[in-house]
C-alpha cells in the first residue's frame, strides 16, 4: 500500500465516522435534496430525478445547482445511482 | 525497504507526538481540573489511538513500525529502568496486542483491514480498540501489579484517546481539504 493509499484509507475511516456522527458538511441545497430523497424513498425503494426536482423542498433550486448538488451527494455516498438500466434513479443511504 | 522506513518514521513519530501531547498537555490539565482524581492514568490516552490505527493500517508491520517510538517514550518516562523485564514486557504488549486482535478477528471471518473498494468501519475499529485496551491494560497491570481501579481508568483513557485521535484526523483532513479547495 502506498503512502497516498494509506492516507486514503484513513480518510475513508474518518469519513465513516463523520457520517455516523453527522459531522459531514452538506450545503443547504444538498441537505434539501437529501431530505427530499428520504421523503420520496419512503414510498418507493428508488427515487427518480424528476420526482426530486418536483419536490417542494427543491422546487426553487436552479437546474445547474440541483445537478451539482446531486452529483456531490452521490460522491459523498448519501445517494447512489440505481443498479437498474434506467438512468436517473437513485437509492438513498442513511447516515452510517 | 523504503516503505518500511517511512512507515516506521511516521508511526513512531506519531506515537511519540501523541505521548508528548498526553503527558505534557492532557495530564497537567487533568491534574489541574480534577485534582481529586489521584490515578496516574490519563483519561485521554492518545497513544492507544496511534497503536490501533497503525495496526489497522499496517497489520503486523505495525509492531516494528511502532517499536522505536514506544521505546523512546518508555525511555523518557522510565529512564534507565527502561530495560527492566516488566518494562520490556509492557512495551511488547503495547505493540503486539492491537495487531493480534485484528488478526484474530480476521481468523474468525471478520476482516477489518482496509482494502481498495472496501468500506471502512470506524465503530469496528473502536471495538478492536476496546478489546485491545482490555488486553493491554490487563497484561500491563499484571506486569506492574496495579490496582483494579486503574484498569477502568486505562480503559476510559484508551477509548477516548482512540476516539479523539480519529476526530482530530477528521478535522485535520477537513482543514487541508478546505485549504486545497
Amino acid at each position: 500500500m502506498t503512502e497516498i493509499s494509506k492516507l486514503a484509507e484513513l480518510r475513508k475511516l474518518t469519513h465513516s465516522m463523520e457520517r455516523t456522527l453527522g459531522l459531514e458538511e452538506l450545503s443547504p441545497v444538498e441537505r434539501d435534496i437529501y431530505y427530499a430523497a428520504e421523503d420520496l424513498s419512503q414510498d418507493e425503494s428508488e427515487v427518480r430525478t424528476f420526482g426530486l426536482i418536483e419536490h417542494t423542498l427543491v422546487r426553487n433550486v436552479s437546474r445547474p445547482t440541483f445537478f451539482r448538488a446531486l452529483k456531490s451527494l452521490v460522491h459523498k455516498g448519501y445517494l447512489s445511482q440505481s443498479g437498474s438500466a434506467n438512468r436517473g434513479r437513485y437509492v438513498v443511504h442513511g447516515p452510517r | 525497504m523504503r516503505a518500511w522506513v517511512s512507515e516506521t518514521v511516521y508511526a513512531s513519530a506519531a506515537y511519540v507526538l501523541a505521548s508528548l501531547l498526553t503527558f505534557q498537555i492532557v495530564m497537567p490539565l487533568q491534574n489541574m481540573y480534577f485534582p481529586e482524581y489521584a490515578s496516574r492514568a490519563s483519561l485521554l490516552f492518545l497513544p492507544h489511538g496511534v497503536r490501533v490505527l497503525s495496526a489497522w493500517l499496517l497489520g503486523w508491520r505495525a509492531i516494528f513500525a511502532l517499536l522505536p517510538g514506544v521505546f523512546i517514550v518508555f525511555a523518557i518516562l522510565a529512564g534507565s529502568d527502561v530495560l527492566l523485564p516488566s518494562r520490556i514486557a509492557a512495551m511488547l504488549f503495547a505493540v503486539t496486542t492491537a495487531p493480534a486482535v485484528f488478526y484474530l478477528c480476521k481468523i474468525l471471518g471478520w476482516d477489518l483491514f482496509p482494502a481498495p473498494g472496501k468500506r471502512a468501519c470506524w465503530t469496528c475499529v473502536m471495538g478492536v480498540g476496546l478489546v485491545s485496551s482490555l488486553l493491554v491494560s490487563g497484561l500491563t497491570n499484571l506486569a506492574f501489579g496495579s490496582a483494579t481501579a486503574e484498569y477502568i481508568a486505562y480503559l476510559i483513557g484508551d477509548l477516548s484517546g482512540l476516539f479523539f485521535l480519529m476526530l482530530g484526523l477528521h478535522f485535520g483532513f477537513m482543514f487541508f481539504e478546505k485549504r486545497r479547495a
